[in-house]
């Protein structure tokens, strides 16, 4: 029988920090460049290019979850639990919202939402982790 | 569901972490199911069970029911 092996083995947790620190680099680079005149045919690939580094990042994810064990699988759906559901409801009330009222894009885009995603998905984090310790 | 696994990693005298090595889990796990906080799957208490020489019974205890 092959047991799982725990989450935090240094190859898993050193593939998943690189894929996300060059994701994260690499946002934060196209995300600076795009503040300035760069030529319009290629302000969209230009946006594109950290995509790859996410999809790295994604399937170090999946081959994490894979390997979990029981508790910490346990961890992340309930996580994605508490990230889920708020996700939803800031986005429908957003939604609304827009429909409401004129909400000024300088302050209320794609670019100001994300991160309320990783927000809530560290809180679920966070409180699952609190309650089996 | 309470268990005696604390008492019987310490009648061999291993560290929680030696007992997670020898199981395939965390150290997390073995911390949480030692203090209650998170009952093992059948899977994973058989494989304590088998670890230790002894049937499920003896390691894991229902609680009562209300």
């Amino acid at each position: 029988m092959s047991h799982p092996r725990p989450f935090h083995s240094i190859a898993n947790r050193w593939r998943i920090v690189t894929s996300f620190s060059l994701w994260g680099a690499t946002y934060v680079g196209v995300r600076l460049l795009l503040d300035t005149p760069v030529a319009g045919g290629w302000r969209a690939a230009l946006a594109l290019v950290p995509l790859p580094f996410f999809l790295w990042l994604l399937v170090e994810l999946i081959r994490a979850l894979r390997v979990m064990d029981e508790l910490e699988r346990r961890i992340q759906l309930e996580a994605l639990a508490v990230a889920f559901p708020l996700s939803l409801v800031l986005f429908m009330t957003l939604a609304l919202l827009e429909i409401a009222l004129p909400l000024d894009p300088a302050n209320w885009s794609y670019r100001h939402i994300w991160p309320f995603l990783t927000i809530f998905y560290a809180t679920g984090l966070t409180i699952a982790r609190r309650r089996y310790q | 569901m309470k268990n005696v696994l604390r008492t019987m990693r310490a009648q061999r005298g291993w560290s929680q972490a030696e007992l997670a090595e020898r199981l395939g889990v965390s150290r997390q796990t073995v911390n949480s199911i030692e203090t209650e906080r998170y009952e093992p799957s059948l899977t994973l208490a058989f494989r304590i069970a088998s670890l230790f020489g002894e049937r499920i019974e003896a390691l894991f205890t229902p609680d009562p029911p209300h």
